[in-house]
């Protein structure tokens, strides 16, 4: 059977009961099922199974319910399971072929609807003299958008398959289906997938003045931090709140970074109000930090002392409730909501009207070169300071210099050639990633001491306390590795050809000699 | 992936039977992709299965190697159930298979590449002992044999046995099991005892002789497809259930 496609739409004004009739006249038919159910197409927020050309379906019947991933492009059924409700997280699937392609795209992602379609599904066979099937057809009929017919050819009966690719597209003009159902549901409610990305993904044009730059930044981040924000307080997924820390953090860099660019004064307040956005997220997200690694750190344990870990997941998941709880008061507050929308309409305001400070006048090209150049002179030299006596201090200190150039390097990516951009920002994440780690275990070591501490206030077992006292061992552990790596790590951030990649990039006296 | 024979020097004995309907049972019960291969000129299994016993080439064409298995192929009406059809040129298989250097290899050679794609290949083997079978029991990990109980059924057993023996084929599980019994027959339980006492490892399973498993030829369906519960049914569900223990032994 030539490989060709097996999925068409039907043409707008023609009914299930027509094409049945069209069709009992030239083949042997055998209408096997005609069931009306409703179809939910799931996907995580950030549409991460669209962008693997995957559909996620629950179809919904009297008679039972399935959960079907469907080759976005090919239209074929990749994996079916049948299931009494969808999952939320990927972790709630039963094993199978569809928890294994699920959990490659969605991680830790919560499941959610986006839109439900009512239809009738037909489930027809074409019968030979012998009343053997011969081909399998599938019409999709939806109340409420065009219908779909999905040919599903048998093995060895290539011929019957043939003729009726022939008959749909030469006879009746079926055209083979460019979009899906879930496009054309979207698309009647104005809808988009793959609309929302975590990554910082701002066209800047290099002769832009820097204000108005910085304003279009902000306002980028702005849309992040409201997009989140519902996500955030309903609890959808832990990712919610982790994109939306991710950009007040970086907010919070341009406004401590990108000094005198707008008025100082006028800002002030608005870097206090990002320092509590910041303050008042922590405790939920480090929860949901501990929450996530749970299973990791099981792991870490002997089999036997695994289900002692037990009572440290449940204090965890106490305290997340409870900060959740916090939290959510905080996003509701007038406080929260009045400097949200006062800062919208500064940034709005600012846009429309031209603003003059010390830096202003510069190109944003001419900021982004100076601020980067600058930063990265300080993480070399805050990184060749360091050697082998040098106070765990030193590297946190190092961390957080290297953020504030990652989040430069990020806001101004699109002022430079990709490729040369791209190659800095993954040296810079290699050496981000030793200083994260050395951070992220001396944390969870001092973290895990304090919930231990807890734990035994409330009478916890001393097999427990035990396992708890493995962790901060095996933490201890880690956390020496990640040091001893450091040096190595730094040498390669530092090579020769980086930093004259560097150079040639940001610095402006050596493109005046070039 | 397992390979099962069902096999027996004799004809009538219920070979297709069982090879049909437990083929359908793994396919639909334990969800195994499953290939049935009808190798008896016969072609009653793929008569059951409504599907014309022809294959392109003869069977001169895959032996030689001109014409892959796969591309011979053909999809039952049954969700993970797929057949090999016979051919009417399948009675001169063991002239076929002479022809070839080293012909008892040469099954177990063309099947391997279909390792892949399927969970479980069963062979419906026509009622002799030749080249073919040899080809058959070298191919195969599990040799399925149904017997009627009759004073002959141990003597064929006993034959089955002793050529396994004398040929050295250790890698083949032997599981002989009752078909088509009528329990109403003193004969057949008295034979059915004393079977078990000199082979224990006889199935405890029993096919009855009833007009349920004749009516597949009339249906052209496995008897699961047409039959919810009843005797046969469930007779060759418990069978499958032994045979599946015994693959996972």
């Amino acid at each position: 059977m030539s490989a060709g496609s097996l999925y068409f739409k039907c043409p707008d004004n023609l009914t299930a009961k027509k094409f049945l009739k069209k069709l009992a006249k030239i083949v042997t038919l055998e209408i096997v099922a005609q069931e009306y159910m409703c179809k939910t197409f799931y996907d995580s927020f950030d549409s991460l199974l669209y962008t693997h050309n995957m559909i996620c379906e629950f179809n919904h019947s009297q008679k039972q319910s399935n959960m079907c991933l469907i080759d976005r492009k090919l239209g074929h059924m990749i994996a079916t399971e049948m299931v009494e409700d969808m999952p939320r997280f990927v972790g709630q699937c039963a094993e199978g072929r569809i928890k294994k392609l699920l959990v490659s795209s969605l991680a830790m992602r919560a499941i959610i609807p986006l839109c439900h379609l009512p239809l009738t599904v037909y489930r027809l066979n074409i019968l030979n003299k012998d009343q053997k099937i011969v081909l399998r057809l599938q019409l999709d009929a939806y109340d409420d958008l065009n219908h779909y017919v999905r040919v599903l050819p048998l093995k060895g009966y290539d011929k019957a398959a043939e003729k009726m690719l022939s008959v749909l597209q030469a006879q009746w003009h079926f055209k083979p289906a460019k979009s899906t159902a879930l496009d054309d549901a979207l698309k009647s409610m104005n809808q988009a997938p793959q609309s929302y990305s975590s990554k910082f993904q701002l066209k800047l044009t290099p002769d832009t003045p820097a204000n108005e730059a910085c304003l279009h930044i902000y306002l980028y981040l702005l849309k992040v931090i409201n997009k989140n924000e519902s996500g955030v307080i309903e609890d959808i997924d832990t990712e919610f709140l982790h994109d939306f820390r991710v950009a007040v953090r970086r907010t919070r860099a341009g406004l401590n970074q990108l000094k005198n660019v707008l008025p100082d004064n006028e800002l002030a307040q608005y870097a206090e109000f990002f320092a509590w956005l910041g303050q008042i997220t922590s405790t939920t997200r480090d929860l949901d930090v501990y929450l996530l690694s749970y299973q990791d750190y099981k792991l870490i344990l002997p089999a036997e002392m695994q289900a002692d870990l037990e009572p440290f997941y449940t204090l965890l998941k106490q305290k997340q409730i409870i900060a959740q709880d916090s939290l959510v008061e905080h996003l509701t507050s007038d406080y929260y909501q009045d400097s949200l929308a006062n800062w919208q309409k500064y940034l709005n305001s600012s846009v429309r009207k031209a603003i003059k400070t010390d830096m202003g006048g510069l190109t944003v090209k001419e900021l982004a070169d100076k601020r980067i150049w600058k930063m990265l002179k300080r993480v070399l030299s805050e990184g060749a300071a360091i050697n082998h006596d040098s106070p765990a201090e030193a590297l946190h200190d190092l961390r957080k210099t290297a953020k504030k150039l990652r989040y430069l390097m990020e806001f101004f990516a699109s002022l430079y050639t990709p490729s040369d951009i791209k190659l800095l920002i993954k040296s810079l994440k290699q050496l981000q990633k030793v200083l994260g780690d050395f951070q992220d275990y001396e944390i969870q070591e001092i973290s895990l001491k304090q919930f231990k501490k807890e734990l035994k206030d409330n009478q916890a077992t001393e097999n427990t306390l035990l396992a708890m006292e493995k962790l901060v061992t095996h933490l201890e552990h880690q956390r020496g590795l990640a040091r001893e790596k450091f040096a190595d790590r730094f040498n390669l951030f530092q090579k020769i050809e980086h930093q004259a990649q560097f150079q040639l990039l940001f610095a402006p006296a050596q493109k005046v000699k070039s | 992936m397992t390979i099962i024979a069902s096999y027996n020097i004799k004809g009538g004995v219920g070979k297709t039977a069982t090879a049909v309907n437990l083929a359908h049972i793994a396919s639909q019960k334990n969800h195994f992709k499953v290939l049935v291969w009808d190798l008896d000129p016969q072609g009653a299994t793929s008569y059951y299965f409504r599907i014309k016993p022809k294959v392109k080439g003869g069977s001169k064409a895959f032996i030689s190697g001109t014409r892959a298995l796969d591309g011979l192929i053909k999809a039952t009406d049954y969700e993970n159930l797929d057949l090999l059809p016979a051919d009417f040129s399948f009675r001169n298989l063991d002239l076929a298979l002479d022809g070839h250097k080293k012909p008892t290899q040469r099954l177990k050679k063309l099947l391997a590449p279909l390792k892949k794609e399927y969970d479980l290949i069963i062979l419906d083997c026509p009622p002799n002992i030749s080249l073919l079978s040899e080809a058959i029991f070298e191919a195969s990990d599990m040799l399925l044999s149904p017997m009627i109980p009759t004073t002959l059924s141990l003597r064929t057993l006993e034959q089955l046995k002793k050529y396994l023996k004398d040929n050295k084929l250790n890698h083949l599980t032997l599981l002989p099991f009752f078909s088509m019994v009528d329990r109403r027959k003193k004969m057949h339980n008295e034979i059915m005892r004393d079977i078990t006492d000199i082979y224990p490892d006889t199935l405890k399973s029993v096919i009855p002789y009833a007009s349920d498993v004749e009516r597949m030829g009339w249906e052209r369906q496995p008897l699961g497809a047409y039959m919810g519960r009843g005797r046969s049914i469930d007779a060759y569900r418990n069978l499958w259930n032994e045979v599946w223990l015994a693959m996972n032994a």
